[in-house]
């Protein structure tokens, strides 16, 4: 499987030489291979969104390498091309909201890559879909009048119709209700069905644990773990050290087993316990 | 977070830094006048050897104050360019109907001098006092002022909280750059309209974002009862110390011999 994204021996310094230096990254090194699915998590000031914006050149590595879509991000011009490649969704995206109407903040990205009107006008249409607008009603409306769920909607949608190899989103679930929150699963579900990368920063492990392929843990600067899941969750000293909370079906077969009964501690999804608690009382 | 910006408060603890505020804001003034009243060579010479050592004594670095001189470039040219052709005189140098004179090489370059100063005392005001100093130094100054009803501790409010909000700002519109960066906003375009459209992006957010804070911010004062009143627990933190009063004597001798070097030579 190609990597998609491969990280070397990672530093990355904030002001350097000035009073306010920070180490932000310290030797950090992993890869993701391409239609994986990475959840990265750790404290505030972990580094988590540092990190998410090397993946698209907004940054470069301080020392070491970050290659990503077989580009080289050290190299400003060719980093300076990535954002076609790889989108970025801040914390908070609907902050970024300027143009009059939603179709014109949708396509203000595809408007850039220079393709025409008519495909400009397919994407905008595609992405309101994928976060749950309807087109024909929304495109119109003053992206101002609408709720702050729905102008994230809109900022992602603006995201999706650059129709990127990697779509990277940091905390994208903070301040959303239940309907939001399930929004993003499902944009995520719907890329890994397609086999498309996507990187998500988050501070809850219980909502993406069942969807993410691997997962990346952040403290102050460094990455304490990194692997798939079913490794993660093996990790009694990373999950007790981090209070990574696990879903409760996952602590319920975990506490199973705990008891001595023969119980596959492997599952991730509610469906999948679900099976296997009928088959033990079976 | 990309660096020190131009103008922003640097932590420290520097001979610069530990001057009272007062007298910092009184010697910036005084550097003003004189080297607006007195345009001798040595004299200011002598101011930019000031500015040179306050410089190192601030603990800031060259390189980055020289750097600083990139945001006023197109005025320095203007300035000087100007100055050098429309200044009539000798000419020096002639470039078909218009000419370069001595005069004007000599003027041009007298206010390059005195604007390079005036910048540099003023950055390293505002780089080595803190808001919080900055404002309650101004508060003081101004107090004089409450005689005539003119409410000062409004108008230190206002700001003491813009000097606040200055670095948030500057957060938030480094995010909002590289949001937009994101979606392919050609911020670096060679075409001028493409890099001003590109800004648009910028600029919008930021002032709607700058709205909403600053009804948040009323509220949040009216619900914690905020009224307007002199700040007396922090103008009383001010103390004057010897190094103060041994500057600010300075100073004034340096004005006071460049108002007679200028009257001895009128």
């Amino acid at each position: 499987m190609p990597k998609i994204i491969d990280v070397k021996e990672l530093d990355f310094i904030y002001m350097p030489g000035s009073p306010y230096e920070q180490n932000a990254l310290k030797n950090i090194s992993f890869s993701l291979d391409e239609g994986e699915f990475l959840g990265i998590f750790g404290p505030n000031g972990s580094g988590k969104s540092t990190l998410v914006q090397l993946f698209n050149g907004l940054l470069s590595p301080g020392r070491g390498t970050v290659t990503v879509c077989d580009t080289d991000t050290a190299d400003k011009k060719l980093r300076q091309q990535l954002w076609k490649k790889v989108s970025l969704v801040f914390q908070y995206p609907e902050q970024q909201i300027f143009q009059i109407s939603v179709y014109d903040e949708v396509a203000y990205g595809p408007r850039n890559l220079g393709i025409s009107e008519t495909e400009v006008r397919q994407r905008v249409y595609l992405a309101l879909e994928q976060v749950g607008l309807i087109p024909e009603e929304t495109i119109g409306v003053t992206p101002i009048s609408l709720s702050g769920g729905m102008r994230r909607r809109v900022a992602i949608a603006g995201m999706l119709a650059l129709n990127p190899e990697i779509l990277v989103m940091d905390e994208p679930m903070a301040g959303l209700d239940p309907i939001g929150r399930k929004l993003i699963l499902d944009i995520i579900n719907n890329r890994k069905e397609h086999k498309l990368t996507s990187v998500m920063t988050s501070h809850n492990l219980k909502e993406i644990i069942a969807i993410a392929d691997k997962i990346a843990i952040m403290d102050s600067g460094c990455l304490v773990f990194f692997g798939a899941v079913s490794e993660l969750l093996e990790n009694n000293n990373i999950l007790a050290k981090y209070r990574l909370e696990l879903p409760d079906h996952i602590q319920l077969l975990s506490a199973l087993a705990e008891r001595g009964l023969k119980v596959n501690t492997n599952i991730r999804s509610l469906n999948e316990a679900a099976l296997e608690i009928l088959r033990l009382l079976a | 977070m990309t660096g020190i910006k131009i103008g922003q408060y640097v932590h420290g603890d520097s001979f610069l830094h530990s001057l009272d505020p007062r007298i910092k804001i009184i010697c910036c003034i005084v550097i003003m006048v004189s080297v607006l009243i007195n345009y001798s060579w040595y004299y200011l010479l002598f101011h930019l050897l000031l500015i040179i050592m306050a410089i190192k004594a601030s603990g800031l670095s060259f390189r980055f104050m020289s750097g600083c001189l990139r945001s006023i470039r197109y005025l320095l040219l203007v300035t000087f360019v100007l100055q050098i052709f429309l200044t009539p005189g000798e000419a020096v140098l002639s470039l078909g109907r218009i000419s370069i004179s001595q005069e004007g090489l000599l003027i041009a370059s007298i206010n390059l001098l005195r604007l390079l100063i005036l910048f540099f005392g003023s950055l390293l005001l505002i780089m080595t006092t803190s808001p919080i100093k900055l404002s309650a130094g101004i508060e003081f100054l101004l107090l004089p002022l409450n005689k005539l009803n003119i409410p000062v501790h409004h108008f230190t409010t206002i700001l003491s909280i813009s000097f606040r909000f200055i670095p948030t700002l500057i957060e938030e519109a480094t995010i909002i750059k590289n949001a937009q960066r994101s979606r392919g906003a050609q911020f670096d375009s060679p075409n001028l309209i493409v890099r001003l459209k590109s800004y648009m992006a910028i600029i919008i957010p930021l002032f709607e974002a700058s709205l909403l804070r600053a009804e948040e911010l009323g509220e949040a004062m009216d619900s914690r009862c905020y009224t307007g009143h002199p700040n007396q627990l922090r103008m009383s933190s001010l103390k004057l110390m010897g190094k103060d009063l041994v500057l600010l004597g300075f100073m004034f001798l340096v004005l006071g011999i460049g108002i007679s070097i200028s009257l001895g030579s009128s």
